[in-house]
């Protein structure tokens, strides 16, 4: 939480409406996004209920299992959400077509949308207790399982790294972009947070919000359900599937558990998709689409693999793995961070009153200065942020290339008058003049920042097979073992 | 503090309950509620502001299920983790279940009979019993006992006893949810505290109750049990700090009017009579500290939410923060656009505040 | 018909949302009347429903594979297998598993009360009765166990270290039984790999178990508590034979003995 977006909640207090803490949107929404909806059943450590899944919002494809607990029923859920992935997914050439992409053209890749972070979580374990099941042994399941599994989890695995678009989730990509007038906590519920950003005519986003938390009329967005959803509706429902004892009754049981389903998920699904509206609405940052592309790609690397025999995922990461794992982590954190602040003055304007970044005025510009052989010029910027920086490297995003070193800040009234030394990013030649616009000009304003969305080098680690003893030697590969088929199912 | 519930029973406080002290300290009128033992689900309903959380029954069947499994042919499944875990030697397998037979019971026979077993398993090294599922131990909360069951008690583990603690939530892959690991850790602390009172009134070194917890769980999507222990000495100092204070609360009694009461005067049939404008003025005279994590702990939590609106704390503590503890929005905006001078306690936060102001207003032109 | 089914599920969600509020705030009596206006107008529909549907034949549930012995002959039969008391979930699954039978834990219930309400009108008439184990200490019916009139008494009063002896000698029974098969079915040997797995050295792994490994290991184990177990089994046996009629030998006592117990202590 920083305080402009505090600020902009308060704002959304005063006026009732939601308030834009960005300029520009900072991910990338594909032509054809996948939403899947999932319930879970209370208690349970993750037995799918039901789900609306698809990538035309008109054609919700609704699945649906009639009795949580039978194995049987489970997988089929599973095999039938994998028919309907994978073949999303086979549709892009992006993807399952061997081609190296250009790497800042747009292209067209699958996406998969949530309502909330608790539904990635939910995927997560689905992928877990999908993605080990064999397709042949005591309990068989369609090769569609397994894949479904590893698919899910390669989704999500990836969807922790911060500014990706592979794997997107409501609430989080809405609050990213706009403030409300309440707290993150009812933020979390997605018919609250819609209420505020899609507030009906007549009223105020606070009312639509509250109006919103009624379970009756606004169902949870899930995996959980309404506990009173689940006593006067749900139970008997299941009940009475579970009783049937003729095809009629049968049916028609299965009909009501089906419609009371489809009447808990229904209204999700359309906030998932109004939110995807809402945020094709608002231009793209420049860089998102560079990120975008590394999504595209992971997942072409990884169709290769899922096709030429590698194991599915491990269950937890081997030492190496770890490492390098938190090393792209720390680094997409910091390249993400960068490049949003470089995409958004508005995101800039949070490190500026952090006293990281200050946008001013050139007031002085001494072109002709040398340390040596080597070009060094000069600038001395006028800014009235309050920066702290007293030191050190920045850098102003228009010149991504062009460093420069403070060195010296000097008060000057109510302003400071920063003088920068700048290197690179204005030619190789010392003889003649830096070609016309590498260098800040007097009156120009400029920004400049300790951020740095420049390509780190993957740290060196020791190969797979390389792991030290120390740190449990190299990983065993993940087989599919009976005591995986084992697991009694709850 | 029985004005104040008026003539209704002291609602029942469980582990669960009373491991809900510690969500939010600071909160005067949460303390006086649970002090006077006000059923606060009741008079949120009255109020017309019902607690926003309940339970599933799927999910209670589903407890139901699990601890059955556990507690199957002299809890086999636990005897095996517990050889495992903690070495208990071979022989001690005996199983004692204390649980209500058959609803014949009242809460003091149960009580009576648990004490009398544990009284002997304390005394008596050898042969006196390793498991005991269900005993019915007793608490002091506010002044009042309180009944606690805990799902088991083992002993005989390197001669200490051990709360055993059954959850149905699953560890998959070694991992599980942090935070319902924590409630079931601040629960069994219940528990052990209401153990060691007990141990302590028959004259023994409390101590011989461990702080180390055995949580059973669920592995990973099936039902073999596992189990860890936990280290429960933190949340025993935090419980018995709030327990403490809900004895000590003189402060905040000595200013209430005199008079003041929260009872809901059912009639005859049930049906609550008490007018909701008397109670709206009574409870003004107990201040609530809204913070927005109350929405999943407290029964008051939407009546206290309705209260501080328009204030910064309703946002959530870290933005309250950012805004410099500010109390209310619109002074913030006041503040923020320098339309109104700030306090001196306010400068720091309004500088801040107008740099925001200032930098948000450039980047969306005249929109903030 | 279509219009007024369509109308009728209407008149159904808004009861259920009617009902659902009722639940939360806190209005018991009003959240059963209005259960009961749903239950009907669901019947409604449900009629409606069938009446627009075309018949459909109905095939009859599927011949029952399994056991044609009464339910009673089914439970005793599985018993004299597991051969001490036994809880009636883990009756069905050994008559499932061993004998293919089709019993419910629910059958099992109602079947109990049937055989003390016909000891009581003409005591000894049938050969065996399905009954209660005894607790040690107070004479009581055991929570949820199931045993045969036949056995000695020492085997129907449990005490402290029965729950674990029983398990052992259950694991025995089983692993016997596993030993007889020719070709082990995969329920019984997930029935014994229950109990293998909780057995110290009874088996490695599911793949690896062995009956008659199994065997000796809950053998060895139970030697450990067997005697201790006996000692208060006849102990209890013998005051219970003094204690108590014919009828509450075998169905057990009630409060009578709990308020004395809880009296003097």
């Amino acid at each position: 939480m920083t305080t402009l977006t505090a600020l902009a909640r308060a704002h959304a207090v005063e006026s009732g409406c939601a308030q834009p803490i960005t300029t520009v949107r900072h991910v990338h929404v594909a032509d054809r996004p996948f939403a899947c909806v999932p319930l879970a059943l209370a208690g349970e450590a993750n037995a799918p209920l039901a789900a609306l899944v698809g990538d035309e919002r008109e054609r919700p494809r609704l699945l649906v299992v009639h009795q949580p607990r039978d194995r049987d029923q489970r997988f089929g859920f599973a095999h039938r959400m994998g028919q309907l992935f994978q073949g999303y997914i086979a549709r892009f050439p992006s993807v399952v077509q061997e081609r190296v992409h250009e790497s800042t053209r747009p292209v067209d890749g699958p996406q998969l949308w949530v309502p909330n972070p608790r539904s990635t979580a939910f995927l997560k374990l689905f992928g877990r207790s999908t993605r080990y099941r064999s397709v042949d042994g005591p309990y068989p399941v369609e090769e569609t399982v397994p894949r479904l599994g590893r698919w899910l989890t390669q989704f999500v695995h990836e969807a922790e790294y911060p500014g990706q678009s592979m794997l997107l989730e409501a609430t989080t990509v809405l609050t990213q972009h706009w403030a409300t007038g309440q707290s993150a906590v009812e933020d979390a519920h997605l018919p609250a947070l819609m209420a505020w950003l899609l507030t009906p005519d007549g009223m105020n986003g606070r009312a639509a919000a509250l109006a919103a938390e009624d379970p009756v009329t606004h169902p949870p967005a899930g995996p959980a359900t309404d506990p009173t959803f689940d006593r006067e509706v749900l139970a008997p429902a299941m009940a009475a599937y579970d009783a049937a004892s003729n095809p009629v009754a049968r049916r028609t049981a299965k009909e009501r558990l089906e419609s009371a389903l489809r009447g808990q998920l229904a209204p999700t699904w359309d906030l998932v998709w109004q939110a995807i509206g809402l945020m094709r609405q608002l231009p793209p940052g420049e860089r998102v689409v560079k990120r975008w592309v590394r999504d595209v790609r992971s997942n072409q690397t990884f169709y290769l693999r899922l096709n030429d025999g590698s194991p599915p995922q491990p269950k937890r990461d081997g030492a190496v793995a770890a490492a390098r794992r938190l090393s792209r982590l720390e680094r997409t954190q910091a390249n993400y961070e960068a490049q949003r602040a470089f995409d958004d003055p508005l995101v800039m304007a949070e490190h500026r009153l952090a006293g990281n970044a200050f946008v001013g005025t050139v007031v002085e510009v001494e072109v002709d200065r040398f340390t040596g052989k080597a070009r060094r010029p000069l600038i001395k910027v006028r800014t009235d942020d309050p920066v702290s920086l007293v030191s050190g490297t920045v850098l102003d995003p228009r010149r991504e290339r062009q460093k420069a070193e403070i060195l010296e800040v000097e008060q000057d009234e109510d302003a400071l008058i920063i003088s920068l030394e700048l290197a690179g990013g204005m030619g190789n030649k010392t003889k003649e003049p830096p070609p016309p616009r590498s260098l800040p000009t007097e009156g120009e304003e400029v920004c400049y920042s300790a951020l740095s969305d420049e390509f780190k080098r993957d740290g060196d680690f020791p190969s797979l097979d390389e792991t030290p003893w120390t740190h449990g030697g190299p990983p065993v590969p993940v087989r599919v073992t009976n005591e995986d088929v084992q697991e009694d199912w709850s | 503090m029985d004005g104040i519930r008026g003539p209704a029973e002291p609602t029942k406080h469980n582990a669960r309950t009373i491991a809900a002290l510690t969500s939010n300290p600071g909160c005067a009128r949460r303390r006086v509620l649970d002090a006077a033992g006000v059923d606060k689900k009741a008079l949120a309903e009255h109020l017309g502001a019902p607690a926003p959380f309940g339970d599933s029954p799927f999910a209670l069947a589903r407890g139901n299920v699990f601890e059955s499994i556990v507690k199957a042919n002299g809890a086999a499944e636990l005897i095996r983790l517990l050889r495992e875990m903690l070495d208990l030697s071979l022989p001690e397998v005996a199983y004692h279940a204390l649980d209500n037979v058959a609803g014949r019971e009242s809460l003091d026979t149960r009580h009576r009979r648990s004490v009398q077993l544990l009284r002997e398993a304390a005394r008596s090294a050898e042969d006196s019993g390793t498991l005991f599922a269900h005993p019915l131990l007793r608490l002091d909360v506010g002044g009042r006992a309180v009944y606690l069951e805990p799902d088991l008690i083992a002993f005989q583990i390197a001669g200490r006893f051990h709360i055993v603690e059954i959850k149905s939530f699953p560890v998959i892959d070694r991992r599980a949810e942090p935070e319902k690991v924590a409630a079931a850790a601040i629960q069994s602390a219940v528990y052990v505290m209401a153990m060691r009172d007990f141990v302590a009134s028959l004259g023994h070194d409390p101590e011989i109750v461990s702080h180390d917890v055995v949580l059973v769980c669920p592995r990973d999507f099936s039902n073999t049990p596992t189990a860890a222990l936990i280290d429960v000495r933190k949340q025993l100092t935090t419980l018995r700090r709030q327990l403490d204070r809900l004895e000590n609360l003189d402060s905040i009694l000595g200013v209430l009017p005199p008079g003041l009461t929260l009872e809901l005067r059912p009639d005859s049939t049930g049906a609550r009579t008490r007018p909701v404008g008397e109670l709206d003025e009574a409870l003004k005279h107990l201040e609530p500290r809204y913070a927005p994590e109350c929405l999943s702990v407290c029964e008051m939590s939407l009546r206290c939410r309705e209260e501080s609106q328009g204030r910064t704390e309703a946002l959530g503590r870290s933005v309250q923060e950012q805004l410099g503890g500010i109390e209310f929005a619109s002074e913030v905006l006041s503040l923020a656009a320098g339309t109104r001078p700030p306090s001196i306690h306010e400068e720091e936060a309004a500088r801040m505040l107008r740099a925001a102001h200032r930098l948000r207003s450039q980047c969306l032109g005249e929109t903030a | 018909m279509t219009e007024a089914l369509e109308n009728l599920e209407r008149q159904i969600d808004e009861l259920r949302a009617q009902v659902r509020r009722a639940a939360t705030s806190g209005d018991p009596v009003r959240a059963r009347e209005l259960r009961a206006d749903l239950r009907r107008m669901e019947q409604v529909w449900e009629n409606a429903l069938a009446a627009l549907t075309a018949p459909v034949v109905d095939m009859g549930a599927p011949a029952q594979a399994g056991s044609i012995l009464p339910a009673r002959e089914q439970v005793h039969q599985a018993l004299v297998l597991l051969a001490v008391p036994s809880a009636p979930k883990l009756v069905v699954s050994v008559h499932t598993a061993v004998f293919g039978g089709d019993l419910s834990s629910v059958k099992l219930t109602s079947l109990k009360r049937d055989e003390e309400r016909s000891f009581r009108s003409s005591p000894h008439a049938r050969p065996y009765y399905l009954c209660n184990a005894l607790t040690y200490d107070r004479l009581v019916p055991a929570r949820g166990l199931v045993a045969v009139s036949t056995w000695p008494l020492a085997r129907r009063v449990v005490g402290p270290l029965s729950a674990r002896v029983d398990f052992l000698r259950v694991g025995i029974a089983l692993a016997h039984q596993v030993e007889r098969m020719s070709t082990p079915t995969a329920p019984v040997l997930r029935l014994l790999w229950q109990y293998a797995a909780n057995i110290p050295d009874a088996a490695p792994a599911f793949d690896a178990m062995q009956p008659a490994v199994v065997a000796t290991a809950a053998t060895a184990e139970l030697s450990v508590h067997e005697d201790a177990d006996l000692a208060h089994r006849e102990e209890a046996a013998e005051r219970a034979r003094t204690q108590l009629d014919e009828t509450h030998l075998l169905f057990g006592s009630s409060l009578k003995v709990v308020r004395r117990i809880a009296t003097d202590s």
